[in-house]
């Protein structure tokens, strides 16, 4: 009964969270989409251009990424062209800069 | 004809018969090109047809990659003088004549023993945030089928093969599925993931650095607490918070015996199954720093688990013990541009709990009074585990130099009968390991995969128990300087009072 339980209460929590839908800060447009292409110059490079496929709307969108932790995931291939990302940019200067850049988290 | 006219007409008729085989050439190598286009027309219009039919590439949706290791060890370690449960049983049946037989201390060693292991990763992208992993895995010794050359009766992990440890330690070279799990991301649109399986709880942070491997993502789990191939599944979210990068939570839970039916008289009707489960907490994971803290539950631990073979005969569980409560924390840190390469450094530390009931072991029809950690007195006992080491990764050569050690406490019982050691899972230890490795990797550009590379691996394990019982959670410790202080000291298993492990791979990982 006590594991009965506990795998009730994983379902619980799973349901719960579908339930709670969390509203987007409106200057800020997030996505999630899948990597056409990155364009990188070199080890020392301090910014990327990156081309995502929208998953909903399926229209590539190219996004600035600035970020160091992400630039060096993309230096070292931790994140590569295929791979689904979360991400969160604004646009700045008619260009849309990240702020916030992750493979989508499953395991 | 005039001899000009007849060098005319000469010309005229050569280059009349010349002219249909070099316009027929013409219209071969004309013909040759149309065909092609024509080719490649019927292969864009399939492609189009196929994306309209909403069919793909195979590399759209499937990633393979892998890998192959050969090993070679050698092994050695010290038997010390003891009391052995069956002498001593046998003497107190036979009246007790003469003085208590004791086995006297020896060397155990294995010169040379080959391993091959091969691993096969399928990621198929099955539908838009629903994807199925699976990691097939084969291990098994030189001039074997069997586990015997790996198995002793020194320890409860190598005592045989059994589910938590198939394709982790040397088995029969059959392929086995070690991971398969389907996992649904993306729920709600939100960084929300359920992922149901046979678990991808192996391989830890931070065992990844003398691996070679790349970090485990937010599928890893905290190496000195857990590595046990378990069948479950885990709820995950990963939030965007600002000043946390990279954090996520998961909730863990496995099943690690499954009891079967029962009925009021069958052998296994007092038994329960056995379950896990565990919170994680990630709150930061960057490069410079990943914090880790979990916590886990294991319920109604069984004896021994189900071995269709070992040492000491098939076994399968006859008695839940109790419960064990654990906490752990991990750190690691990967420091780049440190002087000529980079530099990582870890330091994991962990707490264990018992909650034993009252029931002991019964092996071969006698009780041992052997319970979850106790011998005789039921009582909580309470270990600890640190786990430390770094590794510095030389940029230009593609040299990586690490060591590590571990400590465990007298009580100190973990989860991790998976680990990637011959003679014992080493995070279980009940004393000090030490290990030192080098890496040498092929200046050999990938071509299956980002990351697949080749190398060498060289490395020396020295194990300094100091208590009975590693990785064994049946029975109270004794200390191994005090095996020959009493009879009530005989070991069950062969206790070793050291051991070492010298080692070489050759793995590529494509």
């Amino acid at each position: 009964m006590r594991r009965f339980t506990a795998v009730s209460l994983l379902f619980a929590v799973l349901a719960a969270a579908l339930c709670a839908p969390v509203p987007a800060s409106a200057d800020e447009i997030k996505m999630v989409g899948v990597i056409t292409k990155i364009d990188i110059a070199g080890a020392d490079a301090k910014t990327a251009t990156v081309t995502l496929k929208d998953n909903k709307t399926g229209e590539p969108v190219t996004v600035i990424v600035n970020d160091d932790l992400t630039l060096d995931k993309f230096k070292d291939h931790r994140i590569n062209p295929g791979d689904e990302i979360r991400l969160k940019y604004e646009v700045k200067d008619g260009k849309n800069v990240s702020r916030y850049f992750r493979k989508t988290a499953g395991c | 004809m005039s001899r000009k006219g007849s060098i005319l007409l000469t010309t005229i008729l050569s280059a009349a018969l010349a002219l249909p085989a070099a316009s027929f050439g013409a219209d071969e190598g004309l013909q040759q090109k149309v065909e092609a286009l024509s080719k490649e027309v019927k292969a864009l219009q399939q492609q189009v047809q196929s994306q309209k039919e909403g069919k793909k590439r195979i590399s759209d949706w499937l990633t393979i990659g892998g890998d192959y290791r050969f090993r070679v060890d050698s092994l050695s370690a010290k038997v010390p003088s003891h009391f052995a449960f069956a002498d001593i049983l046998a003497w107190q049946l036979g009246g007790q004549v003469g003085p208590p037989p004791m086995r006297q201390a020896a060397t155990v060693e294995n010169d040379v023993l080959y391993t091959n292991r091969f691993g096969l990763n399928l990621k198929a992208r099955a539908a838009r945030d629903v994807t199925v992993t699976a990691r097939l895995l084969m291990y098994k010794t030189f001039g074997n089928g069997d586990s015997t050359a790996t198995s002793g009766t020194f320890f409860a992990d190598r005592i045989g093969v059994f589910d938590g440890t198939q394709g982790h330690v040397p088995g029969d070279g059959k392929l086995t599925v070690d991971q398969v799990f389907a996992t649904w991301s993306n729920i709600l649109d939100q960084p929300i993931w359920f992922s149901v399986g046979r678990r991808p709880s192996t391989n830890g942070i931070p065992s990844h650095l003398r691996q070679n491997d790349e970090r485990p993502g937010v599928s890893g789990i905290p190496a000195l607490l857990v590595d046990y191939a378990f069948d479950g599944m885990t709820l995950g979210y990963a939030p965007d918070i600002e000043a946390l990068p990279g954090a996520y939570a998961k909730l863990c839970y496995g099943r690690g015996f499954e009891n079967g039916f029962t009925t009021s008289s069958s052998a296994n009707t007092n038994l329960r199954d056995t379950d896990m489960i565990g919170i994680s907490v990630v709150p930061y994971d960057t490069d410079p720093l990943f914090l880790d803290v979990q916590y886990n539950r294991g319920m109604n631990i069984f004896d021994f688990p189900v071995f269709a073979e070992s040492t000491l005969g098939p076994l399968r569980p006859a008695a839940d013990l109790g419960d064990i409560d654990w906490l752990g924390v991990t750190a690691l840190s990967t420091l780049k541009k440190t002087g000529p390469g980079t530099l990582n450094l870890f330091a994991s530390a962990a707490v264990s709990k018992t909650h034993p009931n009252a029931n002991t072991v019964v092996f071969g029809g006698v009780d041992t009074g052997a319970g979850l950690l106790h011998s005789g007195v039921v009582e909580s006992k309470t270990g600890n585990a640190i786990y430390l080491g770094a590794r510095y990764d030389i940029t230009a050569t593609r040299t990586k130099i690490g060591a590590e050690f571990n400590r465990g406490s007298k009580n100190w019982i973990t989860f991790v009968p998976a680990g990637d050691d011959i003679w014992t899972s080493k995070l279980g230890t009940r004393g000090n390991v030490y290990e030192l490795y080098a890496i040498q990797e092929f200046n050999a550009a990938p071509i299956s995969s980002y990351v697949s590379k080749t190398f060498f691996r060289v490395g020396f394990q020295y194990y300094d128990f100091e208590y009975t019982g590693t990785n064994n959670w049946v029975g109270a410790p004794v200390k191994i300087s005090e095996l020959t202080a009493s009879p009530l000291n005989a070991q069950m298993l062969t206790p070793l009072s050291r051991a070492t492990d010298l080692y070489a791979t050759l793995e590529v990982k494509f």
